[in-house]
């Protein structure tokens, strides 16, 4: 009697809760990166969107950024996934034409929705014919200067190469007297392969350098302008010990104690980095100024192009609420909520018409200067394995380079025959 | 029907063991005979082409070589700690002893994560206390970068690895040096045997099956062990801490090559089922027959 009992009781519990409201459509929503500030956002965002979408539930979830590439491998993989998720634009390429991001152009109102947007950000979201997001925020990278040491030293932040390599000289010295280099002119983010690149690259752009050809057939970071810009850095490490010795080891943790510490003077770095050095530093104070350019280029410095990197908002393929996700990918990235990127510090720059027009963007530090490196900057390659390519073959052996394995212009040579290896491959 | 109980009894495990740990070798297997894309999701008859791709790739040599180092040197240095501590607290100093073992013990207790993340801030070149206080001394010169030159990271990983690793092997030993009657050691004494003798000609045969168990278990964990080398440098800088586990990871979730992926992990499998025969064998060598 007892035991029967307990069955009838477990039962019911079993049933009980694995039952699921029918009437309410739950939807998956993978959150990459972002610092907490931008988390606490995005949880309002999503508690307001269920109060004002009755019916819907969004179960959020944070996820590393570092990983975003095989996380969401393995879970496509498996056919499995989030229904929304926020990734690179570049992406775009990779997971769209195989089918695991939803050309959001085919939703009916798309045409409307997508005059919230830059134009030009908008089209980073694009491969070949199809729109795989929704912007969320853009990235320019530019030079950051630690303030104090510049003042200290009576410089002004470097527009070409050479005065960025004579000022990273002057600001590399034994600051406490102890007879011993302990701050450095620039600081390199070498233990991050995917990082690296996204540091080295804008050198290359401002330089004039493709990446591929524009059909996306060859490999053109090798040219002369591209072993220039890697011979630029490389000198600095090797011939003037100006670049932190141990940047191989360094993320973003290191690279911002050593500029909060005064340690190191420059770094390659984006929007997220003056809100990174407040949290630790309150008060610390910096340049932000465009990545300089080879001295014969000077006249094209506020118009040569630095490297865009864009965070978008994509809809799994293979979700069972398309429509669904549609509402909540608007409501997360429309003008209302486009406009938190302008009020609050959360790392990175708006990407709607309203927002950087809106007269809140006056009172945003370094904003015009985003806004003009973002109006003529260039992504990476719209290629599926561009980012394979930059972490995997350029990283490694620019950083051979850099640290006397190979000279400059064999390293480029090097990853462009790998990379053009993998590009005829996947041919 | 009592006959079958033990069998049904045992059906539980046995579908456990089925789909945590042979389904996924099977499919592994398949994997690394297969030419797998994780995008399109096809995978196709690849042979032993995965292989060979495996053995061909320098970097899986380098890798094998610091595995070889990380796991060999990194075991003897931890057993050789091991024992030193062991010999302290056997010497049975009361209440020192004990506390001291509690504190000895600490690393074996933390998550290698933990450990992996706190080692790379005590190594770390600018605010590291190791470097302050080695270059305090006069040891290594100021700003020393431990995880940022190729020459010193597998060693700095190592030397985490062997800080965790010690204190299980002190136990061990400790357990080990208690267990030896202390008959012998009596005689030795009224023989005239020294301290040092004492400890060549009866310590150390004593704990010979214990120090064989310990260096084939340390060598398997330490060839397997992914946590503290991914955490501490992921390899790096340029792979000069490279080690097969993290490689694995690297073929198969950065290069996106599950097939080549599959094929290493395959290796390691063998690898690693070889050393564990071998520490079957020590093992069964001190039972009674």
């Amino acid at each position: 009697m007892r035991q029967k009992l307990f069955l009838t009781l477990l039962l019911s519990f079993t049933l009980l809760t694995c039952g699921k409201r029918s009437d309410v459509v739950e939807l998956q929503d993978w959150n990459f990166g972002g610092r907490p500030r931008l988390i606490e956002f995005l949880r309002q965002r999503v508690y307001s969107f269920e109060k004002t979408h009755p019916g819907m539930k969004v179960i959020q979830s944070d996820k590393s950024w570092n990983m975003i590439r095989e996380i969401l491998y393995a879970d496509f993989s498996a056919g499995a996934g989030p229904d929304v998720m926020n990734t690179h634009s570049n992406f775009a390429a990779e997971f769209g034409p195989a089918g695991f991001y939803y050309p959001v152009n085919k939703f009916p109102d798309f045409e409307e929705v997508r005059k919230w947007y830059v134009p030009h950000l908008l089209e980073s979201t694009r491969y070949k014919d199809n729109y795989y997001g929704l912007p969320s925020s853009a990235i320019a990278f530019v030079l950051v200067c630690n303030k104090e040491l510049f003042d200290k030293e009576g410089i002004t932040p470097p527009r070409t190469w050479s005065q960025f390599r004579e000022a990273a000289k002057r600001l590399t010295k034994d600051a406490d007297g102890d007879g011993v280099v302990d701050q450095f002119g620039l600081v390199l983010m070498g233990g991050d392969k995917g990082g690296f690149a996204y540091r080295m690259i804008p050198f290359f752009f401002k330089a004039g350098v493709n990446v591929m050809s524009d059909d996306l057939t060859k490999i053109e970071f090798n040219s002369s302008r591209g072993v220039a810009a890697l011979k630029l850095i490389t000198d600095m490490y090797q011939v003037d010990h100006s670049i932190t010795p141990g940047f191989l080891a360094y993320t973003h943790s290191e690279i911002n104690d050593l500029f909060c510490s005064n340690k190191a003077a420059m770094s390659i770095e984006g929007p997220w980095f003056r809100g990174m050095v407040d949290d630790k530093s309150p008060g610390k104070d910096m340049y932000v100024v465009a990545v300089p350019v080879p001295d014969d280029m000077i006249g094209q410095y506020e118009t040569a192009p630095t490297l865009q990197d864009m965070v978008m908002y994509s809809i799994n393929a293979h979700s069972k609420h398309l429509n669904e996700a549609w509402e909540l990918l608007k409501y997360l990235r429309n003008d209302e909520a486009d406009m938190f990127w302008m009020t609050q510090d959360l790392g990175a720059t708006a990407t709607t018409l309203h927002a950087l027009n809106s007269p809140e963007a006056q009172s945003v530090k370094d904003i015009q200067l985003y806004i003009n490196e973002l109006s003529h900057a260039r992504p990476w390659p719209p290629h599926p394995s561009m980012i394979a390519i930059a972490s995997n073959v350029f990283t490694p052996y620019c950083q051979r380079a850099i640290v006397g394995e190979l000279s400059p212009k064999a390293a480029l040579d090097q990853a462009a025959k790998e990379a053009q290896h993998i590009l005829d491959a996947k041919k | 029907m009592k006959r079958l109980t033990p069998y049904l009894l045992l059906v539980p495990a046995l579908l456990f063991t089925l789909f945590v740990l042979i389904y996924p070798l099977i499919q592994n297997l398949i994997n690394s005979l297969s030419d797998v894309s994780m995008i399109t999701g096809s995978s196709g008859w690849a042979g032993l082409q995965n292989y060979q791709n495996v053995f061909e790739d320098a970097l899986f040599w380098r890798s094998f070589r610091n595995t070889a180092v990380y796991a060999i040197a990194g075991t003897v240095l931890a057993l050789v700690i091991g024992l030193g501590f062991a010999l302290l607290l056997n010497l049975k100093l009361g209440k020192f002893s004990t506390i001291m073992g509690c504190l000895y013990t600490i690393p074996w207790v933390i998550s290698p994560v933990v450990a992996g993340f706190a080692w790379k801030w005590l190594l770390n070149d600018n605010f590291g206390i190791v470097n302050f206080w080695l270059s305090y001394a006069g040891i290594v010169p100021i700003g020393t970068t431990w995880l940022g030159d190729p020459g010193t990271a597998l060693l700095s990983v190592m030397v985490a690895r062997v800080w965790q690793f010690y204190p299980f092997a002190m136990v061990m030993f400790l357990a080990g040096m208690q267990s030896i009657p202390q008959e012998q050691y009596e005689a030795a004494a009224v023989d005239g045997a020294t301290m040092v003798r004492r400890f060549f000609y009866i310590t150390l045969p004593n704990l010979k099956a214990v120090g064989s168990v310990l260096l084939v278990l340390g060598v398997i964990w330490s060839f397997n062990d992914f946590n503290m080398v991914f955490v501490m440098t992921r390899g790096g800088p340029m792979n000069s801490s490279m080690v097969l586990p993290v490689l694995v990871r690297e073929f198969s979730f950065v290069h996106f090559d599950l097939g080549k992926g599959s094929a290493l992990s395959i290796i390691i499998f063998g690898l690693l089922t070889t050393l564990s025969f071998l520490y079957l064998k020590v093992v069964s060598r001190g039972e009674p027959s």
